[in-house]
C-alpha cells in the first residue's frame, strides 16, 4: 500500500513526514536536510531551482527568486495583505484576470499555486527517492486562519504537483495530533506558533470526534527573523561606537555577522552568556579590526522584549475571543523554532500558569501531525501481535547482598538472557539462587520472586566453578530461571507464573523508590563491590605467596603480608576510600611477585614449567 | 508411533458426524500455523532489517556528528585565511600559516576538502552561493571572485563557496 505524505508547507520552510511502522517519521530531502526552504527560482541559465539551491543564488537573482509565496496564495490582488507585501517583495506581481495574484518568473506570469506546486513536487520526488516507492497522496497543512479560497488554492497546488490531496489540515490541529491530544475529550488547547516569519495563535477544542478551531489570531510579520535582525543591528551599532566603522556596507562582514548572530541566539537558549568572536572582521588604515563582544541572555531578552510581549498580548486577546478564560485552557503547545528561547517559554508558562508542551521538535511538529492524520486516513495495518515489556528488572542476589540484573526493565518479551556466576568461597558445594525483581541496588530492597538451591558442585577453589544462570520470559510473562553447573551439568530450575502480575501502582511505587534512593543505593553498592574486590585481592595475594613459596625474597614477602593484614583488618569496615587505598597498595606490592617470577623464569627454564601446567589442565578436562 | 497414527485415523472417522470434523480442526490449525509462521518470519525479517538500518543509522550519526564539529571549526579556518591575507612580520605569518596547515591536515584526514573555484567558472548553486556582483572581464553571470572558501565533507558539500558573480554590463 502506498504511503500518504504529510506536508507542512510553510512560509519560509517546509517539512514532510510519513508513518513508518506505526510511528511518524520526518523524511529528509535530497540535500539531507529535515526542512526545505520554501523558495523557487529560475536561474540565469534557465534552470528551475527549489529549496536550498534557490536560496544560494537569491542575492544575485532577486527578481527571479520567489519566496513567501504562502503570503499570496489564494488571495485577491486587492487584499490589504497583498498590498502590504507588494511593497517589500523583490519580485513582480500583478492582478490576474480572475482578481487573484500572478507572479512574474522570468517572462512568464504564474499563479501562486503553480509556484507552491514546484516546492511540493520537489518534496514528492525527494520522498519517493528516500522511501523507494511512488507517493500519490498527501495531507497538506495550512494556517487555521486560511479562508476557503486559500485552502482551495493550496489543494490545487498539491494536485498540480501530482498528489491526490486527501486532506487540507489546520496547522494547530496537526500540532495537537502530533501530541496525541485528539484522544483527550473535551479539552481546550492553545497552540502558540512562533515561526521564522509569522506568529500564529490558535485556540482549539477537542470534542467527541473532532478538533474544532475556536479562535485564531496572530501577526503575519512577527517572527524569529526579526529577532536576528535586532541582534545584528545591535552588534553593528556597538562596533560602530567602538571602532567608528560601519559594517552594514561590507557583504562578507555582514554575512559573518549574521551567522554568528544566529549562532549566538541559539546558544543563549541553553547558556546564559556567549561570546561573539569575529577576528579580522574588517580593516582600516591602522590595520585589521576584530570584533569581540560578550552577549548575555539578559541583553538578548532586552533587545526583543517588546516582540515577546506583543505575542503574549495577542495570545491573551485570542483566548478572550474564543470565549474561554485563561484558566480553562488544558494544554498549551509550542510550535516554531523561536520557541526554544527560554524567555518565550517562561512568558507562556506565566500567562497560563501551566507547563507548555514542547517535547516534539518545534520545527517538525506540524509535519509530524500531518503524518499522523495521514496514518489515520490510510488506516495503518493493525499489529495483531501485541508484545509486552517487563516493567521491572529481574536478577539474582550476588555476593554482599547486591542485586545483579539479568534482564533490564522495559525489555520486550519473549526474551532469554544467560550469565555465568561462580562461588564465593573455597570448596563451596552449593549456591542459593535468589530471584529478584525491582530497580534497587541492594537485594533486600527488591521483591523476592523465588529462591532455590543448586548443590552437588564439586569442591574447588572460589571463582572456579561456572554456574550458568538462564532467565527466560515467555510471551505470557512466565519466568523460568535455571541454574546449571557447567562442570557436572547438574541443574535446578524454577517457574514463576506471576512475574508480571504486579499492579500498575506497585510498579510505579517500586520505580519511584529506586529513584528516591538512587544515591544511597549507589553508595551501598560501591561499598559492597569495593569489599568484594578487597576480599578477592586478599585471597589472591595469599594464594600467590603460597604458590610462589620461597621464590619470593623475605623482604617482599613480609611487605605483602603486612599489606594483606592491613587490608584484611579494614575491609570489614565501611570506609570505601580507605579500602580502595589499601587494595591499591596491596595490588601494587603484588606486582613485584609477578616481576620476580618472570625474571627467575627467564633465567631458569620456563618452557618446562608452562608445559607442565598445560598438561595438567588437559588431564583434568578428560 | 504407529499406534498413534492409527488412533488419529479412527478418531476422525468417528467424530465426523456430531463434533467438528478433525479435518476442520486440522484446517484451522494449518491456517493458524501459516499465520504464526508468517508472523514469525516477518518478525525475524524485521529484526534483521532493523539491525541493518541501525548499522546505517550509526554510520550516518557518526558522519553527522563529525560534520557538525567540522562545521563549527570552519569559522576558525576562515579567520586564519583572513589573518593571512593581512600580512604581518614574515616569521609570524609563517608561523600562523603553519598552524593553519596543522589544523587543515587534521580536517583533511577526516574528509574535509576545499571546493576549488576559478574566475570565469560557471556558477553552480550545488556548490556555490552568490553574495554579490562586481564587474570583471569574464562573461556576465560567471564567477568573478571567491569571497569565502567552501568545503566538501566526505564528498558532500558541507558549505558552499561564497562568490561574487560578474555583473551584466549595462549597455
Amino acid at each position: 500500500m502506498s504511503k500518504i505524505l504529510g506536508i507542512d508547507l510553510g512560509t519560509t520552510n517546509s517539512a514532510m513526514a510519513v508513518i513508518e511502522s506505526g510511528e511518524p517519521k520526518i523524511i529528509e530531502n535530497k540535500e539531507g536536510a529535515r526542512t526545505t526552504p520554501s523558495i523557487v527560482a529560475l536561474s540565469k541559465s534557465g534552470d528551475r531551482l527549489v529549496g536550498l539551491l534557490a536560496k544560494r543564488q537569491s542575492v544575485t537573482n532577486p527578481q527571479n527568486t520567489l519566496f513567501s509565496i504562502k503570503r499570496l496564495i489564494g488571495r485577491k490582488f486587492t487584499d490589504a495583505e497583498v498590498k502590504r507585501d507588494k511593497e517589500w517583495l523583490p519580485y513582480e506581481i500583478k492582478e490576474a484576470s480572475n482578481g487573484g495574484v500572478e507572479i512574474k518568473l522570468q517572462d512568464k506570469w504564474q499563479r501562486p499555486e503553480e509556484i507552491s506546486a514546484m516546492i511540493l513536487q520537489k518534496m514528492k520526488h525527494d520522498a519517493e527517492d528516500k522511501l523507494g516507492q511512488k507517493i500519490t497522496e498527501a495531507v497538506i497543512t495550512v494556517p487555521a486562519y486560511f479562508d476557503d479560497s486559500q485552502r482551495k488554492a493550496t489543494q490545487a497546488s498539491g494536485e498540480i504537483a501530482g498528489f491526490k490531496v486527501r486532506r487540507i489540515l489546520n496547522e494547530p490541529t496537526a500540532a495537537a495530533l502530533a501530541y496525541g491530544f485528539n484522544k483527550k475529550k473535551n479539552e481546550q488547547i492553545v497552540v502558540y506558533d512562533f515561526g521564522g516569519g509569522t506568529f500564529d495563535l490558535s485556540v482549539l477544542e477537542v470534542t467527541a470526534d473532532t478538533i474544532e478551531v475556536k479562535a485564531v489570531g496572530g501577526d503575519t510579520h512577527l517572527g524569529g527573523d526579526d529577532f536576528d535582525q535586532r541582534i545584528i543591528k545591535w552588534i553593528a551599532n556597538e562596533f560602530k561606537k567602538e571602532q567608528g566603522i560601519d559594517l552594514s556596507k561590507d557583504t562578507l562582514a555582514l554575512q559573518r555577522l549574521k551567522e554568528s548572530a544566529e549562532k549566538a541566539k541559539h546558544e543563549l537558549s541553553t547558556t546564559p552568556e556567549t561570546e561573539i568572536n569575529l577576528p579580522f572582521i574588517t580593516s582600516d588604515e591602522s590595520g585589521p579590526k576584530h570584533l569581540v563582544m560578550r552577549f548575555t541572555r539578559a541583553k538578548l531578552e532586552e533587545l526583543v522584549r517588546d516582540m515577546i510581549d506583543r505575542s503574549i498580548e495577542i495570545t491573551r486577546q485570542v483566548v478572550k475571543d474564543s470565549g474561554f478564560a485563561l484558566s480553562d485552557i488544558d494544554e498549551v503547545i509550542l510550535v516554531g523554532g523561536q520557541i526554544r528561547m527560554p524567555a518565550i517559554i517562561e512568558a507562556v508558562r506565566k500567562l497560563f500558569n501551566k507547563e507548555p508542551n514542547k517535547t516534539i521538535n518545534p520545527d517538525e511538529v506540524v509535519a509530524i501531525g500531518a503524518a499522523v492524520q495521514a496514518g489515520i486516513l490510510q488506516g495503518e495495518v493493525k499489529d495483531v501481535l501485541l508484545l509486552d515489556v517487563t516493567p521491572l528488572s529481574l536478577g539474582i542476589e550476588t555476593l554482599g547482598g547486591v542485586m545483579t540484573k539479568v534482564i533490564e526493565k522495559n525489555t520486550t518479551v519473549p526474551t532469554a538472557k544467560t550469565q555465568i556466576f561462580s562461588t564465593a568461597a573455597d570448596s563451596q558445594t552449593s549456591v542459593e539462587v535468589h530471584v529478584l525483581q525491582g530497580e534497587r541496588e541492594m537485594a533486600h530492597d527488591n521483591k523476592t520472586l523465588a529462591r532455590f538451591i543448586l548443590d552437588g558442585i564439586p569442591p574447588s577453589p572460589r571463582g572456579m566453578p561456572q554456574i550458568e544462570v538462564a532467565f527466560d520470559i515467555d510471551a505470557n510473562g512466565v519466568l523460568s530461571v535455571k541454574a546449571k553447573d557447567k562442570a557436572t551439568a547438574k541443574e535446578q530450575s524454577v517457574r514463576i507464573e506471576a512475574s508480571t502480575s504486579l499492579s500498575k501502582e506497585e510498579i510505579e511505587k517500586m520505580k519511584k523508590d529506586a529513584e528516591l534512593h538512587a544515591e544511597e543505593d549507589r553508595k551501598n553498592r560501591e561499598l559492597v563491590e569495593t569489599k568484594n574486590t578487597a576480599d578477592t585481592l586478599v585471597y589472591t595475594a595469599e594464594k600467590a605467596l603460597r604458590d610462589a613459596g620461597d621464590k619470593v625474597p623475605a623482604d617482599v614477602k613480609s611487605d605483602i603480608e603486612a599489606k594483606i593484614k592491613e587490608l584484611a583488618s579494614i575491609k570489614s569496615g565501611d570506609d570505601v576510600s580507605a579500602i580502595k587505598r589499601a587494595s591499591q597498595e596491596l595490588s601494587t606490592a603484588m606486582q613485584k611477585i609477578g616481576e620476580l617470577l618472570y625474571k627467575q623464569g627467564g633465567e631458569q627454564n620456563p618452557p618446562q614449567e608452562d608445559g607442565g601446567g598445560t598438561k595438567e589442565a588437559e588431564f583434568k578436562e578428560k | 508411533m504407529p499406534e498413534n497414527t492409527q488412533n488419529n485415523n479412527q478418531l476422525s472417522e468417528n467424530s465426523s458426524q456430531d463434533q467438528p470434523a478433525v479435518s476442520d480442526v486440522l484446517a484451522q490449525c494449518e491456517k493458524e500455523k501459516q499465520e504464526y509462521l508468517a508472523g514469525w518470519q516477518r518478525a525475524k525479517a524485521d529484526h534483521i532489517n532493523y539491525r541493518k538500518d541501525e548499522a546505517k543509522r550509526f554510520e550516518d550519526m557518526a558522519r553527522f556528528v563529525t560534520a557538525g564539529l567540522i562545521q563549527d571549526v570552519l569559522p576558525v579556518l576562515d579567520s586564519f585565511d583572513l589573518a593571512l591575507s593581512h600580512g604581518a612580520s614574515s616569521e609570524i605569518e609563517k608561523g600562523v600559516l603553519l598552524i593553519k596547515s596543522q589544523l587543515g591536515d587534521i580536517l583533511k584526514k577526516r574528509g574535509l576538502e576545499e571546493i576549488k573555484i576559478s574566475p570565469g567558472e560557471q556558477f553552480d548553486p550545488e556548490k556555490h552561493e552568490s553574495v554579490g556582483e562586481i564587474e570583471s572581464e569574464h562573461p556576465a553571470g560567471t564567477i568573478a571572485e571567491e569571497v569565502q572558501k567552501g568545503y566538501y565533507f566526505q564528498g558532500r558539500v558541507l558549505r558552499p563557496t561564497r562568490v561574487r558573480l560578474v555583473k551584466n554590463k549595462i549597455l
